[in-house]
């Protein structure tokens, strides 16, 4: 008798210690095959969502629990009022087209973090389906950011927004992602400038970060969620100190004056990788997908493609 | 004389209060002492920094309960090694926004019940096993300082 019950206890060491293993590696394994590729206006469970949560996914899908949620996208006061570059150069937009695909919202549990290296996992996701192009130089400058689409959606925290920037087929930017169109000038010297580029970019952001919240939907409410491009990592900024990073790690714009012709600049992307030194492109070329942000918060850079 | 009685009653009244006055004011002056007291709590400390390493000195930071995200329940400014320091009160995901000159982050701290950090923290800044620690570390030290904030004796 005592031999077995010496028996049942040494079972129970090795069984009990392997399943509390087993339990905790499961719990940490559990993966989502939900990414930030997914686009669906119908709330979805991951893989890890268990039945109850499930159930809670579908309750908010009723009518009583959506709310208007505003997808912006903001060029700062950079692009609407003009600003002085590292070089001194005064650069103000007449347009400044964005071509955005698949814009998508997601309520990410856990948040998502855009500076570690993971994909966002999402029960409910919302996104607009067709590209649009805007303007983000639109309005004067007090102009609000510019509205890309309001969207209906279930309540809750809408913490990560990706999007891309790709060729337009059609409309002012038709054949590029990004158009920059208006005048710099530096002393007596005034450049009018068309800078067409045509790679394709792609931003994964985390939750916005600015003077305010956004992205908290309440039901029958509007919120609104915001895209924002900081042109001032591609000229610098002449308010901030020279060794700042923000001017060390910018093109400037007097590259781009020294490839002119009289006063007029208009190049697409074959046309600066020709005449630009490569440095210069390279440079430029590598400051494109660090544009997008969420407000102050920094993104996911998952893409970067010659056309 | 009886006004004059009334008056030396009146007086007498009022040396009495004046005794009165003298014994009180003691009492009435302990009111306005101080008296700190000290006792232990979890504490929270972020360590905010640039890609290049650089502290975020003197960067704004707001903290945000786990019930409401929409206004921050503490704000204040990161010290010269981008350091702030914060007592959760209560269980949950805390957030804690960082933001300096046009950059920022926003951190989610989960805090159990026991007013630790969970062990599934995964602080955004992309931080390693090794800065995790850190971070652990850091409550655990934020006990022991945030004690010895308040025990700084009687007056």
């Amino acid at each position: 008798m005592a031999h077995n019950a010496f028996l049942c206890r040494m079972a129970l060491g090795v069984v009990l210690p392997a399943l509390i293993a087993a339990c905790g590696s499961g719990a940490g394994t559990v993966e989502n095959t939900e990414s930030e590729d997914a686009v669906s206006e119908t709330p979805e469970t991951s893989e890890a969502s268990e039945a109850s949560e499930a159930s809670e996914t579908a309750a908010i899908n009723n009518s009583e629990d959506l709310g208007e949620l505003a997808l912006r996208a903001n060029g700062e006061d950079f692009v609407r009022q003009g600003f002085v570059t590292k070089d001194g150069w005064q650069i103000d937009f007449d347009h400044l087209y964005v071509n955005l695909s698949e814009m998508t919202v997601y309520q990410s549990d856990p948040p998502f973090d855009p500076e570690a290296d993971e994909q966002i996992t999402a029960a409910t996701t919302v996104g607009i389906d067709e590209p649009i192009t805007i303007d983000l130089a639109a309005g004067d400058e007090t102009a609000e950011p510019v509205l890309v689409e309001t969207l209906e959606a279930p309540a809750g925290r809408y913490n990560a927004l990706s999007w891309k920037m790709t060729p337009a087929v059609t409309g002012p930017a038709e054949g590029y992602s990004l158009v920059m169109q208006g005048q710099a000038s530096k002393a007596s010297e005034v450049v009018n400038f068309t800078l067409k580029l045509e790679p394709t970019l792609g931003f994964v952001c985390g939750d916005y970060v600015g003077d305010e919240r956004k992205g908290i939907l309440a039901a029958n409410d509007k919120a609104d969620l915001e895209a924002t491009f900081h042109f001032d990592h591609l000229f610098g900024d002449g308010d901030a100190p020279a060794d700042d990073a923000i001017n060390t790690e910018a093109l400037g714009f007097d590259p781009l004056a020294a490839i002119a012709e009289g006063d007029t600049l208009n190049v697409d992307s074959s046309d600066l990788q020709s005449r630009l030194s490569s440095e210069e492109y390279e440079l430029l070329m590598g400051i494109l997908p660090s544009l997008g942000h969420v407000g102050e918060g920094h993104c996911q850079e998952t893409e970067l493609t010659d056309s | 004389m009886m006004g004059l009685r009334e008056t030396s009653e009146i007086s007498l009244q009022c040396l009495w209060l004046a005794v009165l006055g003298v014994v009180s004011t003691p009492a009435i002056a302990l009111a306005h002492g101080v008296y700190i007291q000290s006792k232990t709590t979890s504490a929270v400390e972020i360590q905010a920094t640039y890609d290049s390493g650089e502290p975020m000195a003197g960067a704004q930071v707001q903290v945000y309960a786990p019930e409401n995200p929409e206004n921050a329940l503490f704000s204040g400014t990161t010290d010269a090694k981008g350091r702030y320091l914060f007592v959760p009160d209560r269980p949950g995901d805390w957030e804690l926004a960082v933001r300096q000159a046009g950059h920022g982050d926003i951190t989610v701290i989960p805090v159990s019940e026991a007013g630790v950090i969970t062990t599934e923290f995964s602080n955004s800044a992309g931080l390693t096993p090794l800065q995790r620690g850190i971070v652990a570390g850091a409550v655990i030290w934020g006990c022991v300082g945030t004690a010895l904030y308040f025990r700084r004796g009687k007056h």
